[in-house]
């Protein structure tokens, strides 16, 4: 028993270390649900479901199904050669949003419209380009300009700062009062009347 | 989806993996600009001086640089997404590009690592029928393809890509100059099947070709209609389908295309074909077109509710 749990406290450890602290009583619980090969989190089981100690799985074949179901890695399907739904980081979420706002990165570039819906994409992958042999010299970023994420890409890119710094620059002086303080400009919402609207354009 | 950044000269031809010569681009001379001048000057010196342009900016699809790898809404197909969009197929043969094109590597989170293939629609008329909007292309991972027309097999390694290693491409290809390369490519695949021999005579390969559930036909020929329904005749199941590309000049070069492509379809139709669908494939290709349909479609069922 104990060789078999071994590994496997060892993979999770790191994500739990209270348990590996209280746990006395050797690696005799963290021993695995029936489908194994699944991902680390679903292992862990609260005491109160652990049998001296053990898991042990349920006599009724429906929860057991059930709980074999919930362990299957989420992925699209073999029409897509099973592309996984990868666990959405921080970094991933930037990135993905960074991609839904690409059409006002760059002045000079124009997207077909993604669709109205906001949500982010469940099923994708983050790769590196590999460019071939032939374009060594013409399509291959130096290993300075290397980034490890899409944001960080477009945050070093000089143009693309440049542009906008300018933007940001011209909203500030368009919204800045002339004289007084108060009249401080904040968008649509200074302006009631339709007769402020039509001064304004 | 089309490539969205074709707006600007010198980086319009980014997407199609640029390498080819940059003929096709019109562009060649076109230095964007001021910006990037001093890099414009190492552009110049490399044969392919179109690229020069912006050449600090860094447009999308640099090696080096990330993407996004999403499913298309075609079975087996994948969208890489960064500054610029490119349609991707999942490589069978990891860390082998087959025509120069580039590659997208993702590592896994469980370790494993996933190639893909990065596809241009100028140089394959399947890829610029999928951009233009297509609504099935019938391959998918699993399926049987007999090409005809498979020329040196750069499309041919897409639809192998695609069809995955359950499924299965026949490539009929005339010319042994360009089947080498056809030949050479299917070494390294192991679902492709490469005849070197004439689509007009399907009865000289019939021996190695077992039934399809899709017919793919770029045969740009006079009689590409009668081709296919030969071939059809003899490797296509009942109620498979069938993806034609037709280029009107091929055809009659004195007719205006939509009347060669409207007489192509009524030949289909007459051969047992039922057409669903055409799209031209304009922004890659001129007076193209890629008409998609049924072969001996079984007939509807009334339902009675």
């Amino acid at each position: 028993m104990s060789e078999t749990a071994a590994p496997i406290g060892l993979s999770w450890a790191p994500k739990l270390p209270s348990l590996a602290t209280t746990g006395g009583g050797g690696g005799g619980r963290n021993i695995p649900a029936p489908a194994p090969s699944t991902a680390q989190g679903s292992l862990w089981k609260p005491a109160s479901d652990l049998v001296d100690g053990l898991f042990v799985p349920p006599r009724d074949p429906r929860k057991l199904n059930k709980m074999a179901r919930k362990d299957v890695k989420d992925t699209t399907g073999k029409g897509w050669f099973d592309m996984p739904a990868p666990t959405i980081t921080p970094e991933l979420k930037k990135d993905l949003q960074i991609l839904q706002l690409r059409h006002v990165m760059d002045p000079k570039r124009h997207f077909k419209r993604a669709g109205k819906s906001k949500a982010l994409p469940k099923y994708f992958q983050v790769g590196t380009v590999v460019e071939p042999a032939s374009e060594f010299f013409s399509g291959r970023l130096t290993k300075r300009e290397r980034k490890t994420t899409l944001v960080d890409e477009v945050l070093s890119d000089q143009y693309l700062k440049s542009y906008r710094m300018r933007k940001v620059r011209e909203i500030q002086e368009s919204r800045t009062p002339g004289g007084n303080q108060k009249w401080k400009n904040k968008g649509k919402k200074t302006f009631k009347r339709a007769k402020d609207r039509r001064k304004q354009d | 989806m089309r490539p969205p950044a074709r707006g600007r000269g010198g980086r319009g031809g980014r997407f199609d993996g640029g390498g080819r010569g940059g003929g096709g681009r019109g562009f060649g001379g076109g230095r964007g600009g001021g910006r990037g001048g001093d890099r414009g000057g190492r552009g110049g010196r490399t044969p392919r001086g179109g690229r020069g342009g912006r050449g600090g900016r860094g447009g999308g699809m640099k090696g080096g640089s990330k993407v996004v790898v999403e499913p298309h809404k075609h079975a087996g197909v994948f969208i890489a997404k960064a500054k610029e969009d490119a349609l991707c197929t999942k490589n069978m043969v990891p860390g082998e590009s087959v025509y120069g094109e580039k590659r997208v590597s993702v590592q896994n989170e469980d370790g494993t690592k996933v190639e893909y293939r990065v596809w241009n629609p100028f140089r394959s008329k399947l890829a610029a029928a999928v951009l233009g909007g297509v609504d099935n292309i019938w391959i998918a991972p699993g399926t049987r393809v007999l090409y005809l027309g498979a020329a040196s097999g750069t499309t041919v390694s897409h639809v192998s890509d695609i069809v995955g290693p359950n499924g299965l491409v026949y490539a009929v290809e005339f010319s042994h100059r360009s089947g080498r390369d056809l030949v050479n490519m299917a070494k390294k695949r192991t679902n492709v099947i490469p005849i070197i021999e004439d689509a007009r005579h399907p009865a000289r390969y019939r021996m190695l070709v077992g039934m399809v559930d899709v017919i793919f036909s770029d045969v740009a020929q006079p009689d590409q209609a009668r081709i296919l329904a030969l071939n059809a005749s003899y490797f296509l199941k009942n109620g498979g389908h069938f993806v034609i590309s037709i280029k009107a000049n091929c055809i009659d070069s004195t007719m205006p295309a939509e009347h060669v492509f409207a007489a192509e379809v009524e030949k289909l139709k007459a051969d047992q074909f039922k057409p669903a669908e055409q799209v031209t494939l304009e922004p890659f290709e001129r007076d193209h077109a890629c008409v998609v349909g049924g072969y001996r479609m079984p007939k509807k069922q009334k339902t009675t509710s």
